[in-house]
């Protein structure tokens, strides 16, 4: 593939943030307002899909800051990552629209506006030709997602929002000394598949420091242990943008940028020769095991997603740590499995809190008859990420399995079939108590296996709950039709259970998903995939 | 001893200058009175002009004439003072102009007695 | 051409005696002032022009030999900050200051002439009393403020300017008495000819470094700038926020490289030290202390302190890459504060809000005032792309290429100080619920305690919506300085290969 100037790189990341003042100006008119959203994430799906298809590289500049250039390149790696996040901004557009109209949200273009930024910053991120550019982009995601998480506006969301911003800024502040350390020792910062050859022959003990500052830095973002408390923090922000930016865009931007610093700027096997490879593993294999095993603990839907996405992502970032060509294969196919997957999750989660108030699983139980559909894509989902076959994350976490066997440190499987486990531990009862639950009114039918009971049970069992707990309790809609003394759920349809905004994002998000479990090889993503392997590992 | 009696005779000039400093230096921070404290900044100021115009001296040297006889006293540093006092007129002029304003409010130039009426 | 250069001084200084020769006639000194400023922007334009055509020009008044006449000289980082002077002086007097009076306009020339003069001169007596001239002019115009806190802020700024100058000035004398020449290029010469480890070099140095320390408002030396900003009006809290400190920075960086140049340094490793030191203790304690401000200029000033502190320890350092840092962080800090305080002050002026918490939820009223703001507030953290993430690498940069790990971690550590204090603003502007309504009712509330009250809403609007474009305009530039830092590296490169 040659490099050929062009504008195409620029074009996605402007189109979104040329569309945040139309947004803005437009906020009058909702539906002129959200037209702009849909015309910017379609004109954006169709420039990036045009460098996918196109035979060579496309390579914009712009211009440059402190000596050092700032350029965009859609090179395989982040094509596969601007396609996914441009593929799914599509979706998330008609579901955002469906979800904040049915809940009728305030400050809803402060919300399109935010997130047209953030994707402006995400293509920014995938796009990045050097890690200056990368740096760049990454802080202003931070900037742009902060809105985001605070949206509600609540003392709650606010605290989010100040961890969130300690935790992300801290880390880029982190990631920036990484950042300099690279440029003073090898005195370049672009991208070379493989790593810049000159990074291994510098100084042991520096180019380890430089790995480790990138690693904890862009780590936070990619929610490793011990720095992942901000992600269930930050689900205080409404469910589309949990789905999309707290699923996709910015954790995997996390991950994006740790990808790119361990094939594109150490390589992998300087990474290993540093010795720091082996730590990076051990943080993501802890990563998969406790996130999994806290998640088992969470009755919030909402905080059992985000563990759930705390040890998805390190099952990435483990591939990319091990560094065998299968296993960053794997690692790469993940990444964009695991974004289809859980974004329908965290759809489906805003579904069932637009439709029936709840927020709680043990509150759950038979819901399935108010939402089949809704709750028969939510099964579809949870088997692909717990890794069964003919859904997404067969294929990926099957390919990672055998990619780090092949590797250095074989053990590391134990850690996939532990996570794995975990996992079907945490969706299985949920799945049952959807379908096959009942709900009498008196006390929730299905108590999640693990998790201790939310406030309303508590209120019930020890008759007095805390000032904040029995607060919830007055307003959860699930608590108003217990006192109703409503029982069960009411049984609806394909055609009534939800508006069509919110049912045919989920629908295509899961047909998505299927596809990559059944044809993998049919959507670009494989291709792209294999490209970045081919470049990285010859 | 001697030495320092040495010191003090030769070098008459750098003690007044030191000793100007110093006592402006002191009023400046000791006092409370705003009024005391200018007059400590023109002894300081007027300490470190002493101490360029000691730099010109020369022995046995004459005022700097062009018909006059040689040797003179270096002229530069006597041009430079020149500037600097009138800098240094000036700014005690604003300086008292500035105190006029702030004891027709307070009625006091006693530094803790306005920070007391400021804080009232 | 060379005439260029002495107008750049006198076209003001002259011109600030027409202001008190038209009278009464306020509307004609403005206009005449104006006039003049705009001239100096053309002069300013001039010098760059010809500085970029030709390499440095230098020339001395009067045509006397060089070692008594009074020198003046530009190269590329002369005529950059000359532009900042000329450019700042017409904008804020144009855009933030309303009610001219002859006095005020008549000092706001001079305060130009005399930082023009900081800027260009090329002797080290001239340099202190150019200080002198601007140091005056800074101490009345803050006194142009309502009451006697102003003057009160004022006499102390002038107590503590004028030991600065006056230390400054000792120092002078010191370089006098051991070299006996005045001119900066033959003091180059005849240091490194006694021996950069002679005590009367290294006292002056001490002495010349504490004194511009003074006007740059190092931690412990800073008492004089948070009152004198806060009481001060907003036209003059811009226009000194912007210049006077940055132009004693700029002398700073001059005289350390220019005169001592870097043998100094490197014969006298305490000078450097001393130079690092004082620059990370005012990063530290101006970090800590704007925390703790409640008033949103005492904020403004102490947040000065600490962004101070990054450019003293930048010269301390003393590689190419942090000197060039230095220079952008001095410019993307003047600019990014002076619209600050312009922005912030028309706002105290027009609707009498002050204190952080008054900004509570502002977005509402002032949304676009809000988003700039937080742009503005980025480069003064160090967010990319704006100036102040140029600077600051370039600084971090210097550090790391020095081997300095304590003062590379410093650097990188000090966004997380500035992140705090930024963080708390603009979460206040952008989630707080205001108890009333934040602009707009509050001169109805105070009951026509100010003059805008009677003119009813219209001009309330005027002038948020004259804070909100200014900011904006700030904003962007800003972020251009930030995107064009490279050419602005690269236009200051020759000079910073000279001094090193």
């Amino acid at each position: 593939m040659t490099d050929v100037a062009s504008v195409l790189p620029v074009a996605a990341v402007a189109i979104p943030a040329v569309a945040i003042p139309l947004i803005y100006v437009s906020r009058s008119n909702p539906t002129l307002r959200e037209a702009w959203t849909f015309v910017a994430a379609l004109v954006t799906f169709a420039v990036v899909a045009t460098m996918v298809r196109s035979p060579v590289t496309h390579v914009s500049s712009l211009g440059s800051i402190a000596g050092i250039e700032l350029s965009l390149r859609g090179d395989a790696a982040g094509l596969l990552f601007a396609l996914l996040a441009s593929t799914l901004w599509v979706v998330t557009s008609v579901y955002s629209v469906g979800y904040v109209r049915s809940l009728e949200e305030h400050g809803q273009t402060r919300y399109f506006a935010a997130f047209a930024g953030s994707i402006a910053a995400t293509m920014g991120v995938a796009l990045a030709a050097n890690l200056l550019t990368l740096f760049v982009f990454y802080e202003l995601l931070t900037l742009a997602t902060y809105p985001l998480v605070v949206h509600a506006g609540t003392k709650a969301a606010r605290a989010a929002g100040r961890t969130y911003i300690v935790y992300t800024l801290g880390g880029g502040v982190v990631a920036f000394a990484g950042v300099l350390l690279v440029a003073v020792l090898v005195g370049t910062l672009t991208f070379v598949p493989g790593g810049i050859a000159a990074l291994a022959a510098t100084d042991s003990a520096l180019a380890q420091a430089a790995f480790v500052f990138l690693a904890v830095g862009f780590g936070v973002k990619a929610a490793v242990v011990p720095l992942y408390k901000w992600l269930p923090a930050a689900m205080v922000a409404p469910t589309p943008v949990s789905g999309l930016l707290h699923a996709v865009a910015v954790v995997k931007s996390g991950v994006f940028a740790l990808s790119r610093t361990v094939l594109y700027v150490f390589g992998p096997e300087a990474m290993w020769d540093l010795g720091v490879g082996l730590p990076l593993a051990v943080f993501a294999a802890a990563t998969m095991v406790i996130a999994g095993l806290v998640g088992l603990r969470q009755d919030n839907l909402k905080r059992g997603l985000a563990y759930s996405t705390i040890s998805q992502l390190s099952y990435i970032v483990l591939g990319l740590a091990i560094a065998t060509p299968l296993a960053v294969f794997g690692a790469l196919l993940h990444v964009v499995a695991h974004a289809f997957m859980k974004i329908t999750l965290f759809f489906v989660a805003g579904i069932v809190a637009v439709e029936t108030g709840e927020k709680y699983v043990s509150d759950l139980a038979g819901v399935g008859r108010r939402l089949p559909v809704t709750m028969t894509v939510f099964a579809v989902a949870a088997a692909g990420l717990v890794g069964f076959p003919l859904v997404a994350g067969f294929v990926s976490k099957f390919t990672l399995v055998v990619g780090v066997a092949a590797g250095p440190a074989p053990v590391f499987v134990a850690a996939y079939l532990v996570a794995g486990l975990l996992k079907l531990l945490y969706f299985w009862p949920i799945v049952y108590a959807a379908f096959f639950g009942q709900r009498d009114g008196s006390t929730p039918a299905s108590r999640h296996a693990f998790a201790p009971a939310h406030a309303g049970e508590e209120a019930r069992t020890a008759g007095s709950g805390t000032a904040a707990k029995s607060r919830h309790a007055a307003t959860d809609g699930g608590d108003v039709a217990h006192r109703l003394g409503q029982v069960g759920w009411e049984r609806r349809t394909l055609s009534t259970e939800t508006t069509s905004l919110m049912l045919v994002p989920i629908l295509v998000t899961v047909g998505f998903a299927v596809v990559l479990g059944v044809v993998p090889s049919y959507l670009p993503f494989w291709d792209l995939a294999e490209t970045v392997v081919w470049e990285v590992f010859g | 001893m001697s030495d320092l009696v040495m010191v003090f005779s030769s070098r008459v000039a750098y003690v007044a200058f030191a000793l100007l400093v110093g006592i402006g230096v002191f009023v400046l921070v000791d006092s409370d009175n705003l009024l005391k404290k200018v007059v400590g900044l023109n002894l300081f100021q007027t300490g470190v002009f002493l101490f360029f115009i000691t730099s010109a001296f020369r022995r046995d040297g004459s005022a700097p004439l062009l018909s006059g006889p040689g040797p003179v006293v270096n002229p530069l540093p006597h041009v430079l003072i020149l500037t600097a006092i009138v800098v240094g007129v000036s700014v005690t002029a604003v300086a008292l102009a500035l105190l006029v304003r702030v004891y027709d409010e307070y009625e006091t130039l006693d530094e803790s007695e306005v920070k007391e009426a400021q804080q009232s | 051409m060379s005439v260029l250069l002495a107008l750049v001084v006198t076209v003001p200084l002259v011109g600030a005696v027409l202001p008190l020769v038209v009278g009464r006639r306020t509307r004609l000194s403005r206009l005449l002032t104006g006039g003049i400023l705009v001239v100096q922007v053309g002069l300013a334009v001039a010098v760059a022009a010809v500085v970029a055509r030709r390499g440095p020009v230098s020339s001395v008044v009067g045509g006397l030999p060089s070692e008594v006449g009074i020198g003046l000289v530009a190269d590329a980082v002369t005529s950059a900050f000359l532009l900042l002077v000329a450019c700042t002086a017409v904008a804020f007097f144009a855009i933030v200051r309303t009610d001219s009076t002859r006095f005020g306009d008549s000092l706001w020339l001079l305060l130009v002439a005399g930082l023009s003069g900081v800027t260009v001169t090329a002797d080290v007596f001239n340099l202190y009393v150019f200080l002198e001239i601007s140091g005056l002019a800074a101490y009345a115009l803050v006194a142009t403020g309502r009451g006697a806190p102003a003057a009160l802020a004022a006499f102390r700024y002038l107590l503590v300017g004028t030991v600065g100058a006056t230390l400054y000035l000792l120092g002078v004398g010191y370089l006098y008495v051991a070299t006996g020449t005045l001119s900066m290029a033959g003091l180059n010469a005849a240091l490194s000819a006694i021996g950069y480890d002679s005590p009367l070099v290294i006292a002056s140095f001490v002495l010349i470094a504490v004194g511009l320390g003074v006007k740059i408002a190092l931690f412990p030396l800073h008492t004089w700038k948070p009152a004198a900003y806060a009481t001060s009006p907003a036209d003059v809290s811009a226009l000194l926020a912007t210049l006077v400190s940055t132009i004693a920075g700029y002398a700073l960086v001059r005289l350390t490289f220019g005169v001592y140049t870097l043998g100094f340094l490197t014969d006298v490793p305490a000078a450097r030290v001393g130079l690092l030191v004082a620059g990370a203790v005012s990063v530290v304690a101006g970090g800590v202390l704007t925390l703790r401000q409640t008033d949103i200029r005492r904020l403004l000033a102490y947040s000065s302190v600490l962004q101070f502190g990054l450019i003293v320890v930048a010269i301390g350092l003393a590689t190419p890459a942090a000197v060039t840092g230095a220079l952008v962080l001095l410019l993307s800090h003047a600019i990014a504060k002076g619209g600050l305080f312009a922005s912030v002050g028309i706002l105290a002026r027009e609707f009498d809000v002050k204190t952080v918490a008054d900004y509570t939820g502002l977005v509402r009223d002032a949304p676009l005032f809000t988003v700039a703001a937080s742009v503005v507030f980025a480069s003064l953290v160090g967010l990319p792309p704006t100036a102040g993430f140029a600077g600051k690498w370039y600084v971090a940069l210097g550090a790391v290429a020095a081997e300095s790990w304590t003062i590379a971690a410093l650097v990188v550590g000090s966004t997380l100080l500035s992140i705090l204090y930024v963080g708390r603003v603009v979460e206040t502007m952008v989630f707080g619920t205001p108890t009333a309504g934040v602009l707009g009712r509050g001169g109805s509330e105070t009951g026509g305690q100010s003059h805008v009250s009677t003119d009813g809403g219209q001009l309330h609007t005027q002038s948020l919506t004259r804070a909100s474009l200014l900011l904006a305009a700030v904003g962007g530039v800003v972020v251009a300085l930030g995107l064009w830092s490279s050419d602005l590296a690269l236009w200051f490169q020759p000079v910073v290969e000279g001094w090193l």
